[in-house]
């Protein structure tokens, strides 16, 4: 099973256009071009967030379930903490994995 | 957003998040290529405006690209544009990758059902130029056992939800044109990938045997999995198009969609020649792709600049630069209609031509 798509790198082109490499820099400065990234990312997980929290907040009113008060108090148990840690390192390198493509230049 | 839509085959996302993530990924798409951002309208402005102001409008690719590039918006516009696409397959391979034996074994148990049958060639082998990883696709369109259905659920985002339906496919082959006879018993359909196009075709021509080809065995395992998911009795072959291996005079319509400006020209003229082959006479060859170069705007020449590089099209400039009107007449077609398309990325970026073999 494959765990990373296949290398962009090998590909062959027979003349035409010279095609760019993995990590064009549009922007001049490699730095800026993560942070817009970055920021393209971010909204995403944030509208991701969003349409779940929505569609949660719906169905929890339509079918009663859980009281507002009772979202606020949660406490979660280990194995709860330890699910939310995941996704949250998830969440992180979806939206820091940016950094790894600013090559090291300059003194 | 309705991650229960399934009616064109389009295969589930891992979770809801997936799918909520590639909806932003479409909407952000319209809104930088679209009136949101407005990037083209403004910059393209503002390239007529400098064009006037120098007495010499853009045209050469170069001039263009040195002028967007050197303006505060281009770059930008660039860097969104390379962005979207890379979080498309980003999100889209992991989501499928991690279904990948269900999603394998899918594309198997429908290889055993019908209608129509897949005939895959164990020999063959994809020429040099075929490896590119169009759209940046990962692994192109055949290095995957995926590759299909990324590129089914990648053109849904793509086509920014206006294809969900084969909408875009089915208006295409309803404007095909009927041979000079009228008589259509045979449909050829050039480089089908996921079988849009043919599945369209056999759904105008009922009574007619539908062939669609393409290079690619992860290609028409899904397009036969979602031609009989939809009960629509269509033949899929794994061959070039540039070689078909079926007799002279075949088909009574052969068909290419959005295929030749990911030719190399020697692969056009040769693909042209092969469809003038398998096209009887009185018979018609539809085509629709991007538009020559000469009826573009400033910008939509920076954008196939830009497209051709960055969103790895390396044919497409030759494509449109080239007279593909010459290249069918030279092959004994006679170009019956030629119109420039409009989409929802703008008027003028797509062409289509219908072709009627002479007799």
């Amino acid at each position: 099973m494959p765990t990373e798509p296949p290398d962009p790198r090998a590909q062959t082109p027979e003349g035409g256009t010279s095609i760019s490499g993995p990590d064009p820099v549009y922007l001049r400065d490699p730095v800026l071009d993560a942070t817009v990234r970055m920021l393209v990312e971010l909204s995403a997980q944030l509208w991701v967030e969003r349409e779940r929290r929505l569609v949660l907040e719906q169905l929890l009113e339509s079918r009663g379930v859980v009281a507002r008060a009772a979202l606020e108090s949660f406490a979660p148990d280990a194995a709860q903490v330890e699910a939310i840690r995941t996704e949250r390192n998830r969440f992180i390198e979806d939206v820091f994995k940016e950094l790894r493509r600013i090559p090291v230049t300059g003194a | 957003m309705d991650p229960s839509a399934n009616t064109s085959g389009l295969p589930q996302l891992a979770r809801r998040s997936d799918a909520s993530y590639l909806d932003f990924v479409e909407g952000f798409r319209e809104y930088i290529l679209g009136p949101g951002a407005a990037f083209e309208e403004r910059l393209n402005a503002a390239l007529v405006d400098a064009g006037s102001r120098r007495g010499r409008e853009f045209r050469d690719p170069e001039d263009v690209r040195g002028f967007v590039q050197s303006t505060t918006l281009g770059p930008l516009r660039d860097r969104l544009a390379r962005t979207q696409q890379e979080m498309k397959w980003h999100a889209l391979w992991r989501s499928f990758d991690e279904q990948r034996g269900a999603l394998e074994q899918g594309l198997a148990d429908w290889q055993q059902r019908g209608p129509g049958a897949l005939h895959l060639d164990p020999e063959f082998q994809v020429p040099a130029y075929l490896n590119v990883h169009f759209h940046l696709q990962p692994g192109g369109y055949y290095k995957d056992s995926l590759s299909g259905l990324l590129y089914h659920y990648g053109t849904k985002v793509f086509f920014r939800g206006g294809n969900d339906q084969d909408e875009l496919h089915g208006a295409l082959v309803r404007t095909v044109p009927l041979p000079t006879d009228g008589r259509v018993s045979r449909v050829l359909d050039m480089a089908c990938s996921i079988g849009q196009s043919s599945t369209a075709f056999k759904r105008r021509f009922p009574d007619s045997e539908v062939w669609g080809i393409d290079y690619s065995a992860p290609m028409l395992r899904a397009a036969h999995r979602r031609a009989a998911m939809q009960g629509v009795d269509v033949n899929f072959k794994q061959a070039l198009i540039e070689q078909t291996g079926f007799p002279d005079g075949h088909f009574d319509v052969s068909f290419a969609f959005i295929v030749f400006h990911e030719l190399p020209l020697r692969i056009i003229e040769a693909t042209v020649r092969e469809a003038a082959r398998v096209t009887r006479p009185g018979g018609v060859f539809g085509v629709y792709d991007f538009a020559g170069s000469g009826g573009m705007s400033p910008f939509q020449r920076y954008h196939r600049w830009f497209d051709a590089r960055h969103n790895n099209e390396p044919y497409s400039q030759d494509f449109c630069d080239c007279d593909f009107d010459a290249i069918l007449a030279r092959y004994g077609f006679k170009v019956a209609a030629q119109t420039l398309d409009s989409r929802k990325g703008g008027a003028g970026y797509m062409s289509r031509w219908f072709a009627t073999r002479a007799d």
